[in-house]
């Protein structure tokens, strides 16, 4: 049953993706508005499918690699849905779209089977902590794409040759300010994924830290959006260096996330 | 007071005049620290932490082996220039915070910002006088009214705010402390236990450590495993009973996975579980229980098993026992099946292997830890602190006369674009 309702979100994104690609092709903003409501659409049936997928699997199913997928491109989807209402700039979407249904598809390559919960996920720490965890993570990534066209807009405008990008795309300054903002919430909300995981391995493993690789690279993470904090408020660093920050940020949350997983053994391979 | 003045950029101008102190004040050194902290977490989780010298290596040249050992990689969270990262950061850490309190508590006489330019931000708007009224009944109840100069009035709200940053500061000194005390007086350590067994002290985690005594027993009275009809495990517990030395219970429980039981601040975890065998033999006419590698000493030479077949040459399963005779060391087969092959005499001593019975162990992770509860105290600081900081926003109103006319600007913190709808919102409509 969620299953489908991942197909209908994919649909909706997709559908998305190919108003927002036509929007920018055709240089037609009044596109904009439908392909927002596709993406918008999606998310609300990828919501019911994780919900429906709770009940038939009788625990939060952010376990394994499909779920954490699934579950990131929600969490992407809806960040950017927030992000749209306060600054309402609109072609983020050309990006985000494209992105969300990307991670979906990706997710519906590992296997999707609900299987059995290992005794160490059974605890109430499980949704606590993957929930946070995801949302600091999909609010990073945003951080990240906006970082990149902050990159990219900057570029032309130096350049003053073709302004693509820095015709559809929000200003420099507005960039940068939406920048700050995905700093400002992913960083608490990755606090608390790290705090509450930290709580849950003190139930489960003996001891709140143990420096297992997970641990590890998710402080490293934690200490490079530290760094460009202090150096974005104590030192005045703005756009162009608070991107680059931003996107070895993101380089690390992926690591952290995924490459953590399949290279460096540890405890916390649950996906 | 000039203390109270001072550079942005982080350097201590309570201690102006002093380098050191200026230095170890600096955003630049929690940065410089910050990074080598990062930078050698990534070596430690690279290279194999705490394992023996043959492994390393195994993996690596005699000559990366020696600058392992030489700069601690092999135990980099515990090496001398880690702790010595961790204090110079603490410290740091304390002194911005400290340096950071003081110019709170003391920026109390405030300027009035430039309101003309608050006002082609977009974040004021100017109207006449008449309006002041409406103007203060739309910045509504929640900001507290406070005059400033002759002309200027101020409207503040979430003054707190400003005190987000010092408290995950001192939050993360706190998780420092713990974990610098759990550290030093505490420990880890690993217990398997079978059912019936008990035992008084555990393995230490940590290398090259002795065993770690708990001061009273701890017995396993029964351990079960419940499995998902796929055969995987769903659920496993271990029923645990404390004993003083003279053998009465002092407490009973059961240790599930994420539940622990705790006895005098030391913590046993349910984290993993096996089958290992238990031999019954009958020596001298006494029957003895025994698992891999036990000794038997009552026998006249004592006898261990050393290894456990499961089929030796289609006989069956067997065990392979070791003794010493005189200084050599001599094996034997005995197989349980094989009426001729199940006793021998070792010795002068008559033994024979009565059973092999495979049977559960439990695996208990056991922690005493006291540095936890400012561990704790330290994560919900941080996360309080988060929330005042990135949630909560520091704004004023400022309401300045004129002639005939009244400047109407602020300030926000956080969410300055939520602050400008809300300035629009109260100018609305006003001449």
């Amino acid at each position: 049953m969620n299953i489908y309702l991942v197909y209908t979100a994919l649909g909706f994104y997709l559908v998305s993706t190919f108003i927002y690609a036509l929007s920018l092709a055709l240089n037609k903003t009044f596109l904009e508005k439908p392909g927002y409501y596709s993406i918008a659409t999606g998310f609300v049936v990828h919501f019911a499918s994780v919900v429906a997928r709770y009940f038939e699997a009788g625990y939060t199913p952010i376990t394994n690699i499909y779920e954490s997928l699934s579950f990131l491109s929600l969490c992407i989807a809806g960040f950017f849905i927030y992000i749209r209402r306060i600054y309402r700039v609109h072609m983020i979407g050309c990006i985000i779209a494209p992105l969300v249904s990307l991670v979906v598809i990706m997710s519906l390559n590992f296997p999707y089977e609900i299987k059995p919960l290992v005794p160490a996920l059974r605890s109430v720490w499980l949704p606590i902590h993957t929930i946070l965890s995801f949302i600091g993570n999909s609010i990073f990534i945003v951080g990240f794409i906006v970082s990149l066209l902050y990159l990219v807009v900057e570029k032309e405008i130096k350049k003053k040759r073709s302004f693509f990008f820095s015709e559809k795309f929000p200003s420099l300054s507005t960039l940068d300010r939406i920048n700050y903002r995905c700093m400002s919430l992913g960083f608490p909300f990755l606090t608390a994924g790290i705090i509450t995981g930290s709580i849950w391995a003190g139930f489960a493993w003996g001891s709140y830290w143990k420096w297992d690789p997970k641990e590890t690279w998710s402080l490293i993470t934690w200490i490079v959006y530290a760094i460009l904090f202090h150096n974005r408020l104590a030192l005045g660093w703005r756009g162009k260096r608070t991107a680059y920050m931003m996107i070895l940020g993101f380089l690390l949350i992926v690591f952290t996330f995924l490459g953590v997983n399949f290279l460096l053994k540890g405890s916390h391979t649950y996906i | 007071m000039t203390v109270i003045k001072s550079s942005k950029k982080g350097g201590g101008p309570v201690f102006r005049g002093i380098p050191a102190f200026r230095f170890l004040t600096s955003v630049r050194l929690t940065i410089t620290t910050l990074s080598l902290i990062a930078a050698t977490s990534i070596v430690g989780s690279l290279v194999e932490q705490g394992a023996s010298e043959e492994e390393y290596l195994s993996h690596y040249s005699e000559r990366a082996y020696h600058f392992i050992k030489l700069f601690g990689l092999d135990d980099a969270y515990h090496s001398p220039w880690f702790y010595f990262l961790v204090v110079i950061f603490a410290i740091n850490l304390f002194l911005c915070t400290v340096h950071r309190l003081k110019r709170l508590s003391a920026a109390k006489g405030r300027q009035v910002p430039d309101l003309a330019a608050l006002v082609s931000s977009g974040a004021g708007f100017i109207t006449g006088s008449a309006n002041k009224s409406e103007v203060v009944r739309r910045i509504g109840p929640a900001y507290k009214r406070e005059r400033v100069t002759e002309t200027t009035e101020v409207f503040e709200k979430g003054r707190f705010s400003r005190y987000g940053v010092i408290i995950i500061h001192t939050s993360v000194l706190m998780v420092l402390i713990g974990g610098l005390v759990g550290n030093i007086s505490g420990f880890k350590a690993y217990l398997a236990l079978r059912p019936g067994e008990g035992a008084s002290a555990a393995e230490s985690r940590t290398p090259g450590r002795s065993a770690v005594v708990f001061g009273f027993a701890v017995k396993c009275t029964d351990f079960r495993v419940s499995m998902y009809p796929s055969g995987q495990p769903k659920e496993y517990a271990s029923d645990i009973e404390i004993l003083d030395e003279k053998g009465n219970v002092l407490k009973r429980g059961r240790i599930r996975v994420n539940e622990p039981l705790s006895y005098k601040g030391i913590y046993f975890y349910q984290s993993s579980y096996g089958r290992s065998n238990v031999y019954t033999f009958k020596a001298d006419g006494r029957t003895v229980d025994i698992g891999d590698r036990e000794i038997v000493r009552d026998t006249k030479v004592p006898f261990m098993v050393v290894r456990y077949a499961e089929d030796v040459h289609n006989f069956g399963p067997g065990v392979m026992v070791a003794y010493m005779d005189g200084d050599e060391p001599k094996t034997l087969w005995f197989l349980k099946n094989v009426e001729k092959m199940r006793k021998h005499v070792v010795k002068g001593s008559r033994i024979v292997l009565e059973n092999i019975n495979g049977q559960y162990y439990t695996g208990l992770e056991v922690s005493r830890d006291p540095g936890v509860p400012a561990v704790l105290c330290g994560f919900v600081m941080m996360l309080i602190g988060l929330y005042t900081n990135f949630f909560t926003s520091y704004r004023r109103i400022y309401v300045a006369h004129g002639t005939d006319a009244i400047i109407v600007a602020g300030i926000a913190s956080r969410n300055k674009e939520g602050f400008i709808e809300d300035m629009k919102r109260i100018g609305e409509g006003l001449p």
